[in-house]
């Protein structure tokens, strides 16, 4: 038997793709972010066109195209204005190996935003594509093992996070402090790989410097 | 520097800014290897349907030459025959392989005269290239492994000297190359000296044991002949290694 195995750090978003036969995913932790149908990106506008904006996905490749007019309430004279530079929260729409990815910013089913559109403010932090996919986690504490952002929250932070497939994360607070408390809690329990009881001792020592 | 003697050793995914990275050290040479893609090809280099793999060689000292350029064809050619180029149309593979120590008295007469000498450092180049495509999680076919053998005479008798010395090469009559996927098929061969078919056979059957000793069912070769490390097995024990740090949280 032929078994054909493919390491990603991206599995597949819907289970159908798993089906196929004498096919093994391992997952890592490494390699460039490949665009998916269904997945949730931060992207950053690369410039603006008369019906898409430019957005970029990862350093170095095409950029993905954001239609102007996928976003909620979004109508030929209401249009959000972005600008080289911004950040935007959108799921990928459109990904296929012979073109460039597609994005929108509203469930074109309901036409509502579900959480997607321009993020403005805020701080943007790269995180490894497993350290993405954890965070994404429907239970990421459980399934996931990362706790920092559930033991900031109750350590009395305030704060907000988006996190997108393709290696990002964006942290925003009222204060400038939270925001980059959190950030450090995040990108070091990725880099030094910490345990649940080493990401809860992280957090304490952070919450304690701040003070 | 008696490396030769000493086991292959690798590090993966140590450079942060590289999509995937190795350090492969092995019978004198350490090679940093960095991956990056897929990324945007340049439009007059990208090829609609495939994937465009780009290899570049850093020697250990100075610019790369022509002797760099020759390794960098030799590779380009071997991995895009396992790289699933297909799944990324329009895109960019870099592999970039420096060369950071060679073995010391490769560089015999120290004057400029390598045409002879590219292929020794063959097999650590593409064994770097291998485990820094995989870190980069960049899909293969297939992984290799690759052997340099010399053809020498001693005392009137034939001798084939796996990995050998910059002294045991100059002496040597002939001086091969393979590479094996892991499926035990050969994908690369490098010849140059004197040799007759029949030499060539010989050596290519020693070789296939060295590199993929589980699919060629013959016993180990005992005797005189030095056998190196198990290069499959060294891969697939690195990478087992790599994904287990990298579920750590499992």
């Amino acid at each position: 038997m032929f078994l054909r195995v493919i390491c990603s750090p991206q599995l597949p978003a819907s289970s159908s793709q798993i089906g196929r036969k004498n096919l093994i995913w391992v997952e890592s932790n490494g390699g460039r972010y490949i665009p998916a149908v269904g997945d949730l990106v931060i992207g950053t506008v690369h410039h603006s066109a008369a019906d898409f904006f430019y957005v970029t996905l990862s350093d170095y490749t095409s950029n993905a195209t954001l239609p102007q007019l996928a976003f909620e309430m979004a109508s030929k004279k209401n249009r959000p204005q972005l600008h080289s530079g911004d950040l935007v929260y959108a799921r990928v729409s459109l990904a296929n190996r012979h073109m460039d990815p597609e994005l929108e910013c509203v469930s074109p089913s309901t036409g509502k935003a579900e959480g997607l559109g321009p993020l403005s403010e805020g701080m943007l932090y790269s995180i490894s594509l497993g350290m993405a996919r954890r965070l994404l986690m429907r239970k990421s504490a459980e399934e996931g093992k990362v706790v920092v952002l559930d033991e900031l929250g109750s350590a009395g932070l305030a704060f907000e996070t988006a996190v997108g497939r393709n290696g990002k994360m964006w942290v925003n607070s009222k204060d400038m402090k939270t925001v980059l408390v959190v950030g450090r809690a995040v990108t070091e329990t990725d880099e030094k790989s910490l345990a649940v009881e080493q990401q809860k001792k992280l957090v304490r020592k952070l919450v304690k410097e701040m003070a | 520097m008696t490396t030769t003697t000493s086991g292959p050793e690798a590090l993966l995914s140590h450079l942060h800014s590289a999509d995937g990275s190795a350090t492969f050290s092995y019978a004198g040479y350490t090679i940093i290897g960095a991956v990056n893609g897929p990324i945007e090809a340049q439009r007059r280099d990208e090829i609609p349907e495939e994937a465009v793999v780009d290899v570049v060689v850093r020697p250990a000292a100075g610019v790369g030459g022509t002797r760099e350029r020759h390794l960098e064809a030799l590779l380009q050619s071997t991995l895009r025959q396992i790289i699933l180029v297909t799944n990324f149309p329009r895109a960019l593979i870099q592999i970039t392989l420096q060369v950071t120590v060679a073995p010391e008295n490769e560089y015999v007469n120290t004057k400029v005269v390598q045409a002879n000498t590219n292929l020794p450092m063959l097999p650590a180049l593409i064994q770097t290239a291998v485990l820094a495509l995989m870190s980069a999680a960049i899909p293969l076919t297939a992984t290799l492994t690759s052997v340099v053998i010399a053809a020498t005479t001693e005392d009137g008798s034939n001798r084939d000297i796996i990995n050998p010395t910059a002294r045991e090469i100059e002496k040597s009559r002939s001086l091969h190359v393979f590479a094996f996927t892991s499926h035990g098929d050969l994908i690369l061969t490098q010849s140059e000296g004197e040799f007759t078919m029949k030499e060539w056979e010989d050596i290519l059957a020693s070789a296939q044991q060295q590199c993929c000793p589980n699919t060629s069912g013959d016993v180990n070769m005992g005797d005189d002949a030095a056998t190196g490390a198990d290069l499959g097995t060294f891969t697939r024990s690195v990478m087992e290694a790599k994904i287990a740090s990298d579920l750590y949280w499992k």
